[in-house]
This record gives structure tokens, sequence and C-alpha cells, in this order.
């Protein structure tokens, strides 16, 4: 019953996963609806290997989990934190953890993209402009004139 | 007596030159004029009384001595008024071309134009001759300079289009000073920010320069996913989202234009008005209400319809600045000194000083979101007590007789961080026995439509606040005596907006309204004077009402 299908990393390498894992991507689920499934490779080509699989691994734990309805953002909304596999998952590099943030988005893996979006924003609160972007190697494109008038607007908020 | 004759000559060209330098001068400026004059004075006088001097020795002595010391005089008158010449100079062309005119004052005319200015001067100054002579050389170095000259001084008043073109010979010149210019008149705010968008996340450089630049993947992430990061910033922490507004200017720029964020927020109950309460959540001590029948109960944004942007306002984001809202990030502060005299000493019959003692207390508010309140009168500095500040610590604090454990756990999750994972100082522990438990709620607008005969109100408190205000805040704790109870009404006020402040946090004060105590076995009210008292000023402590 639960067919194999194959998906086709960026970088050419076909990885072999069950059908009911890869539909947690309602990219693949809505080609295999549309298309049937002929057991051709499916080309994912936004995503390369390593981080196809890394995606794969996260659908593969997640498979039993309720499928969420996608219009209800409120079960998102209430809940900040991660459960525990998900924070372990989630120990990577930031160069993956974007990877996986930018897959999950392409494959529309909602779940996965929040987990992702929830673990940038772990890194973000607590810290000053300054640590933010220190930890995201971000440059400070404000002259000292347009950060003070910025802050004075928005100083409103950091109470 | 060729020697004299020789003299006398001199003499005469001398007085002539000295007359006619003092009359320049005088035409240039009348204060200039008296120095000038007052400069070769002296020096006509030595002249003249070298003729008085009939010896030839003499006369020739006299001569070097003109020679010497009257000629830098005249040199001195020279120079002064070529100095005042120069001042004019200065003057007329300072509004035309700046970086000109240092070069041109010090420098002799070469160009036919520049000639022709000079002698415009010299003529000015009343000098006719000199002026000619410029004149002359300037229409023979060229015959149209007086066209050039009006073109270059006059142009304005009937030429406009040739200022771009001579604006075009220094774009340079105009670029420089145009940027400055900017700096110095900012944008207004909104349209700085506006011209934030689309802007790119910019990398860091690199840390030696010609080496590669550190990754910055979250520079390759899409704006819609990017707005979910700052989503989740917003609903762990409101103040981090602001934070990050200064990161750079894409940040900023969905700071202020993601208004989803902001509705979110409104609609959160942790920070936003979903987690507010119009009646009161909780009963007498702070223990949550389990109502039978679901009162329909007020709130300024029903669950069941769709939220919609209140009147006068035009976006979420002033929603949540400006909606009267009660943060459970913190704690609220009012700081009270007053001072009394103290009491002289009876040993003394003449007191030189009479002592004044200076008494500081402090009241404090803590709010938690499930309608509970923890209020404490105390002298103790808020450094000693503010962190320690909870119903859990209030209760431990309290004498073992009247201890007792009510099932809070679950109401308090910003406490964790509080007190109970470290040992709370007994300097806090003491200050936290007088610590008095209770409930909260914000005004509705139903206040007004009970019937007068109520008597969970103070009989004063209309009077107060004779009509609904929706920054009123009700706070209802026990008192110091078990049969009193204690009403607070407190109303929502914000920072004055200054100069370095333009856009303080909103409702971040509570003001007194009125204190009353209410006695339970006599159904008495009673109210307490607000003379001292000031009001709360909120202030965020760490960890508090978050995750």
């Amino acid at each position: 019953m639960s067919s194999q299908i194959t998906l086709t990393s960026s970088d050419g390498v076909d990885i072999s996963v069950d059908r009911t894992v890869a539909e947690r991507s309602i990219l693949i689920k809505n080609m295999l609806e549309d298309l049937g499934d002929s057991g051709e490779p499916i080309p994912i080509p936004n995503v390369n290997e390593a981080v196809l699989k890394k995606v794969i691994e996260w659908c593969e734990h997640h498979k039993n989990d309720p499928v969420t309805a996608t219009d209800d953002d409120d079960n998102r909304r209430k809940t900040t934190d991660i459960d525990e596999w998900d924070q372990k998952f989630m120990q990577v590099d930031q160069e993956m953890l974007f990877e996986i943030i930018l897959a999950a988005n392409y494959l529309d893996i909602k779940a996965l993209l929040d987990v992702g979006c929830k673990t940038v924003a772990n890194m973000i609160k607590g810290k000053s402009p300054e640590e933010i972007r220190k930890t995201f190697n971000i440059q400070n494109d404000f002259t000292p004139e347009e950060e003070d008038q910025i802050r004075r607007e928005n100083e409103w908020a950091e109470e | 007596m060729e020697d004299n004759a020789e003299l006398e000559s001199f003499r005469r060209q001398w007085r002539e030159e000295v007359t006619r330098r003092t009359k320049s001068a005088a035409a240039t400026s009348s204060s200039e004029a008296s120095q000038s004059a007052a400069a070769p004075s002296p020096a006509v006088a030595a002249a003249n009384a070298s003729s008085k001097l009939p010896s030839r020795r003499a006369a020739g002595a006299r001569k070097d001595l003109a020679g010497e010391s009257s000629l830098p005089n005249t040199v001195a008158t020279e120079e002064l008024t070529r100095q005042i010449e120069r001042l004019r100079v200065t003057h007329e062309h300072t509004e035309t071309e700046e970086d000109v005119f240092t070069r041109r004052a010090q420098e002799e005319p070469e160009s036919a134009l520049e000639h022709f200015e000079r002698a415009v001067e010299k003529e000015a100054a009343g000098n006719l001759g000199d002026s000619l002579q410029h004149y002359r050389k300037a229409y023979r170095l060229d015959a149209g300079v007086d066209k050039a000259y009006r073109n270059k001084h006059y142009s304005h008043s009937w030429k406009k289009p040739v200022q771009p073109a001579l604006d075009d010979l220094a774009p340079s010149v105009k670029e420089t000073s145009a940027v400055p210019t900017e700096e110095q008149i900012p944008l207004p705010t909104a349209e700085l920010i506006e011209s934030f968008a689309c802007l790119p996340v910019p990398g860091a450089e690199p840390l030696i320069e010609g080496d590669v630049p550190p990754p910055c993947p979250i520079a390759n992430i899409p704006s819609e996913v990017l707005i979910e990061v700052l989503r989740h910033v917003a609903l762990m922490d409101p103040a981090a989202l602001a934070r990050m507004s200064l990161v750079c200017k894409r940040f900023a720029y969905h700071f202020a234009h993601e208004q989803s964020i902001w509705k979110d927020l409104c609609q959160h109950v942790e920070f936003g008005l979903q987690g507010m309460h119009y009646t009161f959540a909780c009963d007498g001590v702070g223990h949550p209400l389990h109502k039978l029948d679901q009162v329909e109960q007020y709130t300024p944004f029903p669950v069941n319809v769709p939220a919609e942007i209140p009147k006068p306002l035009s976006s979420w984001s002033q929603v949540f600045q400006c909606y009267p809202r009660i943060r459970f990030t913190g704690i609220y502060i009012s700081t009270v000194n007053y001072s009394r005299p103290g009491e002289i000493s009876s040993f003394q019959t003449v007191s030189w000083n009479s002592p004044i003692h200076i008494v500081t207390y402090y009241r404090y508010l803590r709010f938690y979101p499930d309608g509970s309140v923890v209020s404490l009168l105390t002298t103790t500095e808020p450094v000693d007590v503010v962190p320690y500040i909870s119903t859990e610590n209030v209760l431990a604090a309290r004498p073992t007789t009247h201890k007792s454990y009510p099932r809070h756990a679950s109401s308090d999750q910003g406490h964790l961080h509080g007190g109970s994972t470290e040992p709370v100082p007994s300097v806090a522990i003491n200050a936290l026995k007088h610590g008095l438990r209770g409930r909260w709620r914000l005004a509705s607008p139903f206040d007004f439509a009970d019937d007068p005969e109520d008597h969970s109100a103070p009989p004063s408190a209309i009077d107060k606040s004779p009509s609904f205000d929706p920054r009123d805040v009700i706070v209802e704790t026990e008192g110091v005596d078990p049969k009193y109870r204690y009403t607070m009404h407190l109303s929502l006020r914000s920072s004055s907006v200054t100069k370095a402040h333009p856009n303080p946090p909103r409702n971040t004060k509570l003001a007194w309204r009125g204190f009353w105590s209410y006695n339970q076995m006599t159904d008495d009210w009673g109210e307490f004077g607000l003379r001292n008292d000031r009001p709360y000023v909120f202030r965020r402590v760490r960890g508090w009402g978050l995750k």
C-alpha cells in the first residue's frame, strides 16, 4: 500500500521515500494528485541532496502528525514553543537552518517552516540590535542619524 | 639749493598722494577713513617740521628719515585701503561663488572680467583714476567685457535658464553642497521608512579586507518567510521586535508596514488586548472564577466578529500602541517621597536645627494575565524586592498560620523565572510579608449601566469618574486586616512627549483616581487620602510574562 516514490535533488541525486512521508509536502502532494504516480522521479530543482535528506528526516518523524488545516493559523499562533525532537533537529549550522527554511517554504511544509522560523526567532529574542547583527552577520546600513530617527520613532514599542 | 628743490617736489608729490589716499578711504567708509586720515597726519607733521629746518645736512637727514619712517606709514595706508577694498570684494562675492573669492581677493586682476570688476569696485569707492585704468585694461583685453560682466552679475534678474547652465558647469560642487543639506534636514520618518522597502538585508563586511565576507544566509530568505520570523519574534516579546527594527533598514520597513503582525499582537492573549479583563476573572484573593453560565462579556474585539480597526485609528500598530493595555512583563512602581518634621530634642531650649525626615516608600503592583494581582506597600527599594514579587512568594512569606496553598501554579507562568529557582533573600521576604493578593479589571461601558444600589463599588467612585473611560483600571485586594478589602481606582496614562522622546510608550503609567477601604463586617466604605501618592510607572522585569 505504502508506495515508494523517488525525488531527484538539485544536484541530481535520487532519493527514495514513502509516498505518505513525501506528502507532508503540499507541493509534492498536489503534484502527485494532479499528475498521478507515473513512477518517474520527481525533480526538486531548488533543494540539494543534503538539505532534501534533512527535510525527509523531519517528514519521517512527523509522518503521523495530524495534518493541520492550512488556513487555520490559530494553532501555530498560540504556541511558540518547539518540541524537544524538533529543537535537536534544528541544531545545525546557520546556513543549513536557512536552507531548511527555504526548502520548507518551497515544498510547502508549513509545520517545518514554522519550526524553522521559531528557531530563528529564538536566536533573535533577548538580543540587542548589535548582538542580532553579529549573530546573523548583518551589516548596519543605517546612518547614525537614521538609526537615531528610527529609534525615536519605535520607542513606543520597547516596553 | 638743488637738493631743496628736489626735496620740495618730493614733498608735494607725497602730500598729493596722502590726500588722494585719504579721500578714497573716506569715500569707502567713514570710520575707516578717520583711521586712515589719522595715520598719515604725523607723517605730514614730520614733513612740515622738516621743511622748517634750513641746514642741508639736516635736510638730508630728514630726507632719509622721511624715506625710512614716513614711507612705511604711506605703505600702511595703502595697505589699509587695499584691505578695505578686499573686504568689499569679499562681501560682494560671498553670495555668489564661495570658493572663488578667497583666491581673487589675494590676486591682482588678470582676465578682462576681473579688471572690469576691480574697476567697478574702484569706481564705487570714488577712485576714478584707478578705476579708469582697470576699465581700459579690461576693454583692451576684451571689447565685450561689459556684457560678460552683466551676464555674470545680473543675469539672475532677466535670464533664468543661465543658472542651470552654470550648475552644469560645476556638478561636483552642487553635489557636495546638496548632500550635507539632506543630512541636516532629515526626511520625515514615514518617508524614510518607505525608502527602505525592497532593500536587501545587508551582509557583514569581512573581518579582514579582501577576505570572503562571512555568510549571511538570512539575506537569502524571501520576504514572506522573513515576516514569519518577525511574527514569531513579536509573539515571543513585542519589545524584541522593536529592537529588531534597529538592526537594518529592511527590518525597520517590515516593523512599520507589516500590519498583520500588529493585528496578531492585538489579538494575542499574552501581550495583546485579548488578555485584558473587563470584568473580574478572579475572586477577591486572585483565584480564578469558574463561571457556570457564560455571560456575554464586554471586549473591544469580540472573537466571533472579524476584527476591525477602531475608528479614529488607521492601523493595527496604532491600536497596539494606543489601546488601554495592562502589561504583564514587569512591575508598576509608585515612588512616594514625603518629608515630615522630626522631633526636636527636649534637652535643647533653642533649636538651631529642627530635623526633617524624608521618607520614601514604594507601592508595587504586579498584574497577571489571569486577572489576579499582587499589591505591595513597603519602604524596601525596588532592587531588593521587585524580582521576587509574585503570588507564590507573597504566600510563602506569610506567617505559617495564614499559609494556604491554593491551586495557583497554572496561572503563574512568568513566576518560574522570578524566585522559585533561587532562594528569596530575607530582605525581600520581610517586605513580601505585607503583600496583598487581589484582582484587576479594566473599566467597561457596562459599569455605568448598573443600578445605583450596587454595593460592589465605593459610593464616591462615581463622583470621581462620572463617565466611562476605557483607560480606567479597578484593582481590588485584601486588606491588612482580614475584615477589610481595598479598592483602587487607577487610570492608564502615558509619559509626556518630549523632543528627545517624541514617541514614548503609551499607557505605561497608572494615575490615581481613588482609594477606598471596605469594612466587610459593617458594610462601611472609608476613603484614603491621596495627598502623597504618585502615579505608578511601569518597568520591565527580566523574564516576566515571557515564555
